[in-house]
């Protein structure tokens, strides 16, 4: 018989868990948690998702079950009703429409996203004392030395995996081809942006591994997302500039890109597909996310949760994005921030801030991943504290704050042209709005499904 | 005697009002043989409304323009659906950047898939991930009152390109209904023939009723063309979509656009429009084709 969990003990869980990761990594040897409670607290947490996910993934089938049958009986009377019965039933389908695009986004992305988020940050009030004992153990002795890419000053002079520059024409090919295809976005059109980002992912390559000349892109799209392709092709996006709250976040995020193509991870994972065969698979899901199966209205949705946009359709194995490559990238990418002068911990603020108050964690390319969660930030604080002392750390410049102030414009302007933008989607007038499922990303899930 | 040019087309874009009291907008293209003609100004042309002269003001077109592709998809379409989709994808590939883009189709109903975006390929990965048609209705009229219905709201120059047969099943909407409301509407209209190749193989086995419903599609894709001042297109082999789309997008490209103040109001009658275009050269005139909207009317 399982151990139940006492009320007071599960709320403090619950205060717990709503920490940030950063707060949870320095608190955590001081939370006096049993083993016996958080393997309660664990099993609650598995029921939780479990109920929750199922209750959304019932009222979607039921919402798309009534829709089918409103659609069906509209045809079967369509030849004979009049303009007002007309109008009534289009109201109905548009609004199941509407509701049932929701849930469905709710039951497929945000609710596992948010309890894996719990998870993680369970396991790491339970693992991290001991694991940190460990680190503190291997530093006194000396031997994370012996560490895979433990050789951070010789960054620069290493050689990861032979053979960088023969992946700059897959690269140059899977630009063309996506700019083909009409998916990517436009450029920003703002030099003093473009100059400032340029000019910090230089600074990063120039402290990193890299040995094909990088080629920076920064695109004026919402998504918070940054992604590289083989040979050197990094682009950034507007969202994701407009979401940093520092250049050490920045300079993290950049950092894990150019890993990515140091390491050779999109080369490595293409080698049975051609370029061509990715670009139409990310054509063909970026249809289905675009059109959310509902007139796209799920794309609506899908966007306020951020599980939409490029990074979402970009093809994992072009991005070199797997578990193996993920962690590799995580722990070379606060190698190059630091190198380059970043407080490393930048990108993992960053993931932590996305994650605990944003909730978009699912939505980025660069933690579409399979390695757990708490995996992934255990494994990049060890990679932290592990590196070398280094005075004057970077956590913030003038520049950055400069290149913020322009950045408004160009998000105003962008604003402006999406407010402008003409629309056939307006509702059918005159309908009663559809019903609402409030939940805002980053609030506690508690409110959407509440537990047992 | 002056020569006479053998004068085919133009374009005649977007009828166009810009809805002020009696303010109306129009969009054209001039044409020799089949020649785009550019450059002209406000002197080589003449406009009659009612037959009376009007004095006009030649000025730039409205940029970006909104054009909606309209396709037909139902599972009466299944055999053409190919053409529909060859049409879709060679106007993606020849549409400049710039303008906005969407993409509805029909059967039973109107169905948006891609809302207005700049990103046109947006477009084609859409309309490729559609699943099989689920309702066997062709309701054209239906679907172009219903889109026009929608692109009324939005300012600006409008373009429709309908690709699909042409036939009408069970729409709601009359004939007469469809007539005034494109002439009504603000946008021009393109038609893209899709099922001419299969029609041309099967015609022999046509019956008499089937080869003048088909007669009839192609008409009705005619009237939207001539009334809105668009063109239609009905290629024979799928590799023409490409000339076809290619055109359109060049006609979009040049057009000119023309606006006058109006003696009516919202007399609900139809008013019709006449527009010459020429050129005197050395006391010669040259006369153009210009493929204008027959008229309007407002409500």
């Amino acid at each position: 018989m399982r151990a139940e969990l006492p009320a007071e003990i599960r709320q403090r869980f619950e205060e717990t868990l709503q920490k940030s990761y950063q707060e949870l990594f320095a608190e955590a040897a001081r939370l006096e948690f049993s083993p016996s409670h958080i393997a309660a607290m664990r099993r609650l947490l598995e029921e939780l998702q479990s109920s929750c996910t199922r209750q959304y993934r019932r009222r979607t089938e039921e919402l798309e079950r009534q829709l089918r049958s409103a659609q069906a009986e509209l045809k079967r009377v369509s030849s004979r009703i009049d303009d007002a019965e007309r109008k009534q039933r289009h109201c109905q389908i548009q609004n199941l429409r509407a509701t049932s695009s929701q849930a469905r986004v709710l039951a497929e992305h945000a609710i596992p996203v948010a309890f894996e988020n719990k998870k993680a940050k369970l396991e790491l009030v339970e693992k991290w004392p001991g694991e940190l004992e460990r680190i503190k153990a291997e530093l006194a002795a000396g031997t994370h030395h012996g560490r895979r890419w433990g050789d951070v000053k010789d960054i620069g002079f290493r050689e990861l995996v032979p053979g960088q520059e023969n992946d700059v024409k897959d690269g140059q090919e899977a630009v063309r081809q996506m700019k083909l295809a009409g998916l990517m976005p436009p450029e920003i059109d703002n030099a003093a942006v473009r100059q400032y980002v340029v000019n910090l992912a230089q600074r990063i390559g120039k402290h990193s591994d890299l040995r094909v000349p990088l080629n920076v892109t920064v695109l004026n799209s919402k998504e918070i997302n940054a992604f590289a392709l083989p040979g050197g092709f990094l682009f950034i996006q507007r969202g994701l500039l407009e979401a940093v709250e520092n250049e050490s976040q920045l300079a993290g995020v950049i950092a894990h890109e150019i890993a990515h193509v140091t390491g050779r991870h999109g080369h490595k994972l293409m080698r049975k597909a051609t370029i061509s065969s990715i670009i139409y698979q990310a054509a063909q899901i970026a249809a289905i996310i675009l059109t959310g199966g509902a007139a796209s209205i799920g794309t609506y949705y899908a966007l306020q949760y951020g599980f939409y946009g490029l990074g979402l359709v970009l093809s994992l194995d072009m991005l070199g994005v797997s578990r193996e490559f993920e962690l590799e990238a995580d722990q070379l990418g606060v190698q190059y921030a630091w190198n380059a002068g970043y407080d490393p911990a930048g990108f993992i603020k960053f993931f932590d801030k996305m994650a605990t108050t944003e909730g978009y964690v699912n939505g980025l390319s660069w933690f579409r991943t399979h390695p757990p969660f708490y995996q992934r930030m255990v494994e990049t604080q060890r990679e932290i504290l592990f590196l070398p002392p280094k005075e004057g750390l970077i956590e913030n410049s003038p520049e950055f704050d400069r290149m913020k102030t322009e950045l408004k414009k160009v998000t105003e302007q962008a604003e402006k042209e999406e407010r402008d933008r003409p629309s056939l989607l307006a509702p059918v007038q005159g309908c009663p709005a559809p019903e609402k499922i409030e939940y805002k990303p980053g609030q506690p899930i508690e409110t959407l499904c509440p537990g047992p | 005697m002056p020569r006479t040019l053998t004068v085919t087309a133009g374009l005649a874009l977007a009828g166009l009002f810009a809805w002020g009291q009696s303010t109306v907008s129009l969009y054209f293209t001039v044409e020799d043989g089949d020649k785009l003609i550019g450059g002209l100004q406000s002197e080589n042309f003449r406009l009659y409304e009612d037959g009376q002269p009007v004095s006009f003001r030649l000025v730039e077109p409205e940029s970006p323009a909104l054009v909606t592709l309209l396709a037909e998809y139902s599972q009466s379409s299944l055999y053409y659906l190919s053409d529909i989709g060859t049409a879709l994808d060679a106007f993606v590939d020849a549409a400049p950047e710039g303008h906005w883009y969407s993409l509805a189709t029909f059967s039973q109903e109107l169905q948006i898939h891609v809302d207005f975006t700049r990103q046109k390929g947006e477009i084609r990965a859409a309309f490729g991930a559609l699943g099989q048609p689920f309702w066997g209705e062709v309701n054209t009229y239906d679907a172009v009152v219903d889109v026009l219905d929608k692109l009324e709201w939005l300012s600006g120059r409008k373009v429709l390109i309908l690709i699909g047969s042409g036939l009408n099943t069970l729409s709601r909407h009359t004939l007469t209904e469809v007539q005034r409301k494109v002439e009504g509407a603000d946008v021009v209209i393109f038609g893209i023939g899709a099922g001419s190749l299969l029609r041309g193989q099967y015609d022999a086995y046509l019956s008499d009723s089937a080869r003048m419903e088909l007669r009839q599609a192609e008409a009705f894709m005619n009237m939207l063309a001539r009334k809105t001042g668009g063109q239609s297109f009905f290629p024979r082999f799928e590799t023409a979509y490409r000339d076809v789309m290619r055109t359109v997008v060049l006609m979009l490209e040049q057009q000119y656009r023309i606006v006058y103040e109006s003696r009516f109001g919202r007399d609900g009658k139809f008013h019709r429009i006449r527009l010459e275009a020429f050129q005197t050269t050395e006391g010669k005139r040259r006369n153009f084709s210009v493929r204008v909207r027959e008229g309007w009317r407002r409500q």
